[in-house]
């Protein structure tokens, strides 16, 4: 799946670690970007009048012309200005507060994290990418490169990268008005190796240009096998509507193996799934719902590499 | 091996680098103990490797991207930036910025001959043809400047002084150092910036200057008085940071054998070098600027000060860093 991922149109660049291992980074674009900014500019703002309220509480009682205070905060705000994104990109990883807060880090484009003078750099260059004004410069730079750098990006050789990792239910949109299968129409097993699952997944990639008849054309063998695997028969024509059925014939394969793909890939209990009556499924329908729009990707992969907790040797 | 076997034959290690890295992720390497960074490193290398396998036998997406992840957590706690030292710093400005400069000494000759040709001819304007020189840096920006040098700043240490001197030290840091690093920034739209911030500085400059100097003593010796201790640093400084912006540039238009992309970051590192040595000279005009400049003190030992300032200046970029050379024999 790697060199697909390294098309033209696509936020995801692929880098290879030292270890030989290839590896994934999601751009962040411009919108996610300006909003790690706005957090960060609200910021300064904020410990400029912090600041400022602070020493002229301290400076009232030292010197009744404010003169001080006034030069002290002129260097404050000059260094806020030019060097609050790379004091903080340097001591936190290629991260600012607002971008923590936005889930964004600065890397080098090779992955390894951002140094010094390139984090002063990029910033230095903001200058140039705010022209002439809103970030225009920096906007048409980003919309022409493949990284989404601006001109500071470009320079100084990094990228921002977006690191909140939203898990693309490994089924992505697929089986959004899929019914999954219950048990009762399964008499046979009710499990689907996971290889298997991979393999329905490839065949609905959506850089994969396959028409739907080509498509069920390929899933018609491994519908069969899985059929026979699961013991599954199609039920008969409601003779109350029956156009239905015959709609849904042509692309019964392809239905099948995306039902699949929902009771099995979805759930990764599904597997197991002990349960005789179609309530219980209707139940964890429900759950596996409700889970899968919660932002815990990491911890469904967890799961599913069977160690979180609970009983760990169950898959063998 | 199947996959079941494979995870559970990896997943104590997979626990085991799991509470390392969140244990070490957020100390600084330097205070890592040596066991946990050899045992980090063996896992690391052993995770990517489970990785590449999953990834190469298709064994389901989640348990790649769990890996993905982990291998992601890894890498971003082994692999950051060096740490810097106060060492590196004072090196930079010791040796690497003037050997810097003197490499780059085409940019540096040039950004002074884009401020230095305007700002001579705008002293002769601003000398023999007062209406001109009003006309192009307005009537009150003259006016003030040479109010504001009529008599001399302060006739003694008062009490103003030291609240007002740390005023303008930052106004002075905020304003000058601000300007530079524009020079330098607006370097990489092909450099129009920066000419057009060395041009129109040399002009502004150059008119006042002139309008001081037609204007005869005490303004004049009271003016040169002030700004030639910090004049050394201070326009050298700006200088500079325009040869950065010019480096930049070059980057841009005259890429040479590498393609423009590259050929950009390999000069930007050095312009960058530019405009920072930059800034630290600013901030020491500032100082001066700020605290010297202004001393109620006869102006022929500001003269002799200012005049041993610039030799200071001119012998640091030209001689510090140099290979000393031996005579042996």
């Amino acid at each position: 799946m790697n060199e697909n991922h390294n098309r033209k149109v696509d936020t995801r660049v692929v880098v290879e670690t030292p270890e030989g291992v290839d590896f994934q980074f999601v751009i962040a674009g411009p919108g996610t970007r300006a909003w790690a900014w706005l957090i960060d500019n609200l910021l300064k703002l904020g410990i400029l009048a912090g600041v400022g309220i602070l020493l002229s509480a301290v400076g009232v009682f030292a010197d009744s012309s404010g003169n001080f205070v006034t030069g002290i905060m002129s260097i404050i705000g000059f260094v806020m200005n030019w060097f609050y994104g790379s004091l903080f990109e340097s001591w936190m990883n290629g991260q600012t507060p607002g971008k923590k807060s936005a889930g964004l880090r600065v890397v080098r484009t090779n992955g390894t994290p951002i140094d010094v003078t390139s984090a002063i750099g990029r910033n230095f260059l903001r200058t140039a990418d705010m022209l002439p004004f809103c970030y225009t410069v920096g906007l048409i730079s980003m919309l022409m490169t493949r990284r989404m750098q601006r001109l500071g990006d470009l320079v100084f050789d990094t990228m921002v990268i977006d690191e909140r990792r939203e898990w693309i239910s490994r089924t992505g949109g697929l089986t959004a008005n899929i019914e999954p299968l219950l048990r009762s129409e399964c008499p046979r097993r009710f499990s689907v190796p996971e290889r298997t699952l991979a393999v329905i997944e490839r065949l609905f990639e959506s850089d994969r240009i396959i028409s739907d008849a080509r498509r069920e054309e390929i899933a018609r063998p491994l519908s069969e096998a899985l059929r026979k695997r699961l013991g599954y028969q199609d039920p008969a024509p409601d003779p109350r509507n029956p156009h239905t059925y015959f709609r849904t014939q042509g692309f019964r394969h392809t239905q099948f193996i995306l039902r699949v793909l929902k009771t099995f890939a979805d759930d990764p209990s599904g597997s197991k799934g002990n349960s005789k009556n179609p309530q219980a499924s209707a139940n964890r329908t429900a759950m596996k719902k409700e889970r899968s729009e919660r932002d815990s990707s990491y911890e469904e992969n967890r799961q599913l590499a069977g160690l979180s907790s609970g009983e760990p040797g169950s898959e063998s | 091996m199947n996959r079941e076997r494979f995870i559970r034959d990896r997943r104590n290690d997979w626990r085991e680098f799991e509470t390392l890295v969140s244990r070490m992720k957020n100390s600084r390497q330097a205070k890592w103990g040596s066991r946990d960074v050899a045992t980090l490193s063996r896992l690391y290398r052993s995770i990517c490797y489970d990785l590449s396998l999953v990834q190469s036998r298709e064994w389901g997406a989640r348990l790649e991207q769990y890996l993905n992840d982990l291998v992601a957590q890894g890498h971003n706690c082994l692999y950051r930036s060096p740490p810097q030292s106060v060492r590196a710093v004072w090196d930079f400005f010791a040796v690497g910025f003037p050997r810097l400069l003197r490499r780059r000494y085409k940019p540096f000759l040039l950004a002074l001959a884009l401020f230095l040709v305007p700002l001579i001819a705008s002293v002769w304007v601003g000398y023999t043809r007062p209406d001109l020189a009003e006309l192009i840096a307005g009537r009150e920006t003259i006016e003030q400047a040479l109010k504001s040098y009529e008599n001399e700043l302060y006739v003694e240490g008062d009490s103003r002084y030291s609240s007002e001197r740390t005023r303008m030290f930052g106004h002075y840091i905020n304003n000058n150092t601000s300007i530079a690093f524009q020079a330098f920034a607006m370097g990489v739209l092909v450099g129009i910036g920066t000419c057009y911030v060395l041009i129109s500085n040399g002009i502004i400059i150059g008119i006042l200057k002139g309008a001081i100097l037609a204007k005869g003593n005490p303004t004049a010796d009271n003016f040169f008085s002030f700004i030639i201790s910090h004049g050394s640093f201070e326009l050298t400084a700006i200088v500079i940071a325009g040869a950065g912006g010019l480096v930049l540039a070059q980057g841009i238009l005259i890429p040479g054998q590498r393609t423009r992309g590259d050929s950009l970051k390999f000069h930007g590192v050095e312009a960058l070098q530019l405009a920072l040595g930059a800034g630290g000279m600013l901030f020491v005009a500032a100082m001066l600027e700020g605290y010297f400049s202004p001393l109620p003190i006869a102006s022929s030992i500001k003269y002799v000060v200012g005049s041993m300032l610039w030799l200071l200046v001119a012998v640091y970029l030209t001689m510090s860093g140099r290979e000393r050379i031996t005579h042996e024999g």
